[in-house]
């Protein structure tokens, strides 16, 4: 028999590290970025600091690795700072994680991404992360670079110095490692970048990616996102596995207690019917600890089959739909936009939230029949890669866009010079796979979320319905220029008809066609009106800022009365 | 240039009902009014068949076209295509669809106050130029817009034709002196006279122009006194209108001798005898209501073990034949009459079995004997085995 051996967590994930993000040099680039820009947002948001971001990707010579470029990568932020004691451990130990299973919506869960991070960086240029960290009790930074020790699964400070840093507080990480760069298209590093900033409405960040200019995009929001409280597990949500490993974080206390506080909506009542639906009186008050594995099941399958209220929705945070609808801004000059923020409900007896900003922009001149630009989101973290197996995609293709003026082939992404955002942060979000790409697609999650595309399918309906009745109204009216001349003409040169007869068919003509121009335009008035009244509503909600709207509503009314009178000029004396 | 040789005798006259159209139109427009041009309405659910008459007549159905915004394009168009048409009346020129869709193309680029007129491509003009015949109830040939003459290939040892020319002289044309070549029509079938050398005992129209042409060269017309013909496919206008001629002016029995299948029966067969629901104002020109279905029957197929093929339902074309005959047994009036019950029945045999058998399959029965087929369609005529 060969030898069983045992292996580091870190031992596992460093021969492992495309489970994590790190499968090609392109996506370790990203990854990598996206842990850092997801701690420093996390830790600001722990801290209440309105976060502020520099980020820089620049190529700095050739990689170790074949067909790869050294990319440096910095990351840095004015949050609260890392305690010198945990830096080895926040950067080069696996699992090491404030956050984990606690049931918060915050970006970071496990504490593996940063951690592979450094050892991609290590592995592929022999470094770890270089960093700088102030928090603001100290009066000097402490600078180190931080390697990961594989074998023991933690991690060691190296030249370590304390350094003058301008700023009061903050954190500043360096990567350099192998890896290739894009900045567009679904794992673009832009395309990351313009996620963020999107559904952090309260973030101001600065950044250069390669050879491209500094761009500082700043924040909309003042107010940082008010975490709401862990919540604790719904005990429906639980496998018998799961369950007794939770059990022994209670040590020795009896089945009742571990039940009513380690789980959410548990009561005393809970309790009793437990008892009804199975569980053996005598093991209710029995120390968790003494319990067999028998008596855990018999426990597990009685709380499965009791009905238990839902849990709490109160666990997760939303970004809002006024935020929403001024970050979005930030992304380009956009024609129009819908954003919709669902109440909270659950789905799959987790507390689940879904946002839904849809935007047609100006500027993103795609190629033609070029599907929309999907960005998903999952607690406020872009995911990037296999969209075809996401919940969010799947509710976006069974919803039919036609009705809503859009182009649609059959079954798949609408088609124009759209962003399609959709946003789903629950506490327990399930991904299907430990890199955070893909949401798990349940069946409630999808239906979910496809209420939500189809609210916000309607309302950006409204604009494009205006939009076609405008160009019927000037199809309308070009008709009647261009063929009203030539069909009368035509018919004096066979009917040998004299200039006068000409002249009064052509006025006869242009009234008939008035006439139809009219009922165009009443079209017109009455898809501007249904805009209007929406934008009211929204300006209520404070989507849209009101100098904005107002201008907006002078501007409608005065272009409606300019097609009207346009009409009017060819309608003389009709009706 | 000399006029032409009338399809028929036309009721109206065209140059002149155009000018009332258009007075009317023009006036209409003097008085704020909406103009409306009204054509036939050319589909099945306007057409009417009495066995009596024989083939498919127009309804009171109409297509209405009224000036508004979106139909002053079509209006500007259909006057615009009328005014050629009326030229090349005027001068005695003619042209196919095609030329005239490009006639309109250099008209547009010669002014540009056109432009907004313009086809994109040639069904565009096709619609329109169908559109003013339906209008006017006249044909296209009488409008000088001529299609190819397709079809209709005829071998005969006993017929004369003598063709009147477009300057009064005339052509006589002996198709037994032709040798091996066939009489091809025109499509001007008021143009020809007729005239049988010898009692003519029948007309063998054969769907398949190479079948017509094997049957021929191996002496069907020599052995039988008969007009043989090739209709190629579903009839051109010059088929139809020459089968008509040869029932009205030498009365023979005709026989129809195609495939058994769904798109024979009912856009080839059909066509030739009662005409079309698109061509409704032309069929009492282009039909020859005399004309039976030889076979290939249903009963051929057992009585000479004629091999024959299930209807591959994955083919679109034959598939949608079948799916167009449950369609036709239902809303078509041709095989809704009772005179046409056992041609109806021929369509749910083949509804039923999906089967379809080539006349060429007649050539199974006896290779040996080149001159099976000609006696299997002799002995079918002589016993009375057609529909």
């Amino acid at each position: 028999m060969s030898k069983i051996t045992k292996s580091s967590t870190a031992e596992y994930f460093a021969k492992n590290l495309q489970q994590v993000g790190f499968s090609s040099p392109l996506k370790a680039v990203l990854t990598t970025l996206k842990e850092a820009v997801d701690n420093s947002l996390d830790a600001c948001e722990q801290a209440g600091i309105l976060p502020e971001l520099i980020i820089e990707v620049v190529k700095i010579g050739s990689g170790s690795t074949k067909n790869t470029d050294l990319i440096r990568i910095v990351v840095e932020d004015n949050g609260p700072g890392i305690d010198p004691d945990d830096l080895a451990k926040v950067y080069g130990e696996y699992l090491a994680s404030s956050k984990f299973g606690r049931g918060q919506c915050s970006r970071g869960q496990q504490g593996i991404g940063i951690s592979a991070a450094t050892t991609w960086a290590q592995m592929t240029n022999a470094k770890g992360v270089q960093v700088i960290s102030k928090t603001k009790n100290m009066r000097k930074a402490i600078s180190a670079q931080v390697d990961v020790d594989i074998k023991s699964n933690t991690g060691t400070l190296r030249n370590k110095e304390t350094m003058d840093w301008d700023r009061p507080h903050g954190t500043r990480v360096e990567f350099a490692l192998d890896g290739r760069v894009q900045l567009n298209g679904d794992g673009g590093l832009l395309t990351y970048i313009e996620g963020t900033i999107l559904v952090n409405p309260h973030m101001t960040i600065k950044y250069k990616l390669v050879e491209n200019d500094w761009v500082t995009i700043e924040r909309v929001s003042a107010v940082s996102p008010e975490l709401p409280e862990a919540t604790l597990p719904h005990p429906h949500t639980f496998k018998l596995g799961e369950f007794i490993t939770h059990a022994t974080l209670f040590g020795k206390v009896p089945l009742s207690k571990f039940l009513k506080t380690g789980f959410s909506r548990i009561s005393d009542q809970s309790l009793k019917d437990f008892v009804k639906n199975g569980l053996p009186k005598n093991l209710v008050e029995k120390p968790v600890t003494s319990l067999s594995e028998e008596e855990f099941k018999k426990t597990f399958q009685a709380v499965q089959a009791t009905e238990l209220m839902a849990p709490s929705t109160k666990s997760v945070l939303t970004v809002g739909e006024e935020s929403l609808s001024k970050s979005i801004l930030r992304l380009g000059e956009v024609d129009f936009f819908a954003v919709v923020t669902r109440k909270p409900c659950i789905c799959d007896f987790k507390p689940v939230v879904v946002e839904v900003a849809l935007a047609r922009f100006k500027t993103r001149q795609t190629e033609l029949d070029a599907p929309v630009q999907l960005l998903r989101f999952a607690n406020r973290v872009p995911l990037q890669f296999d969209k075809s197996g996401c919940a969010i995609t799947w509710a976006i293709e069974s919803v039919n866009w036609k009705s809503y003026g859009l182009q649609q082939p059959k079954d798949s992404l609408p088609i124009g010079p759209y962003i399609f955002a959709v946003s789903v942060v629950s506490p327990f979000i399930k991904f299907k796979n430990a890199s955070k790409e893909t949401i798990d697609a349940s069946e409630e999650l999808v239906a979910e979320i496809r209420l939500a595309l189809i609210q916000a399918g309607q309302k950006l309906s409204r604009h494009i319905k205006k939009e076609f009745k405008e160009a019927d109204l000037e199809r309308k009216l070009a008709h009647i220029e261009q063929f009203g001349p030539i069909l009368v003409e035509s018919l004096a040169r066979i009917v040998g008809a004299s200039d006068a007869r000409k002249k009064k068919a052509e006025e006869g003509l242009k009234k008939l066609l008035g006439r139809d121009s009219e009922a165009a335009i009443a079209d017109l008035e009455e898809a501007e009106s249904k805009l209007l009244a929406q934008k009211k509503k929204e300006r209520q909600k404070g989507i849209g800022s009101d100098e904005e709207s107002q201008a907006e509503e002078h501007v409608d009314v005065i272009s409606v009365k300019a097609t009207t009178k346009k009409a009017a000029g060819t309608k003389k004396g009709g009706k | 240039m000399a006029k032409l040789i009338a399809v028929r005798e036309l009721k109206i006259d065209i140059p002149k009902e155009a000018k009332i159209l258009a007075e009317r139109m023009l006036k209409d427009l003097e008085n704020s009014k909406r103009p409306v041009l009204e054509a036939v309405k050319t589909s099945l659910d306007n057409s009417f068949y009495n066995s009596k008459v024989g083939f498919l007549t127009p309804g009171d159905k109409v297509v209405r076209t009224e000036l508004n915004v979106s139909s002053v394009q079509k209006l500007a168009r259909v006057v615009f295509v009328l005014e050629i048409l009326l030229g090349n009346l005027e001068v005695g020129s003619v042209n196919t669809k095609r030329e005239l869709y490009y006639m309109a193309k250099g008209l547009i680029k010669g002014n540009s106050r056109l432009k907004p007129l313009d086809f994109e491509d040639q069904p565009e003009s096709d619609s329109i130029i169908d559109f003013i015949g339906d209008m006017l109830e006249v044909y296209r040939e009488e409008l000088n817009c001529f299609a190819n003459d397709r079809g209709g290939q005829t071998y005969s040892q006993q017929l004369i034709v003598t063709e009147t020319m477009a300057d009064g002289e005339k052509a006589v044309i002996d198709l037994s002196t032709l040798g091996t070549s066939p009489f091809q029509p025109k499509n001007k079938p008021q143009s020809l006279k007729l005239k049988a050398r010898k009692k003519i005992d029948f007309c063998l129209v054969v769907e398949s122009e190479g079948t017509a042409n094997t049957l021929a060269t191996m002496g069907f017309t020599k052995r039988n006194n008969c007009i043989l013909m090739g209709a190629q496919g579903v009839p051109s206008n010059g088929v139809r209108g020459w089968c008509k001629l040869i029932q009205e002016q030498l009365d023979v029995p005709m026989y129809f001798f195609g495939d058994l299948d769904a798109y024979t029966m009912q856009n080839i067969f059909r066509t030739l005898k009662a005409g079309s629901a698109a061509s409704l104002i032309r069929n009492a020109d282009f039909s020859a209501p005399n004309v039976r279905f030889l076979g290939v029957l249903p009963e051929d197929v057992k009585k000479y073990d004629l091999p024959h093929y299930k209807v591959k339902e994955s083919d679109p074309v034959e598939a949608r034949a079948l799916k167009k005959a449950k369609d036709v047994l239902e809303n078509d009036p041709f095989f809704l009459d009772k005179k046409n019950k056992n041609l109806a029945d021929i369509l749910r045999f083949l509804i039923k079995e999906k089967i379809r058998c080539e006349q060429q399959s007649y050539f199974s029965v006896d290779p040996k004997d080149p001159i099976k087929t000609e006696k299997i369609i002799i002995e079918k005529i002589k016993r009375g085995s057609y529909v």
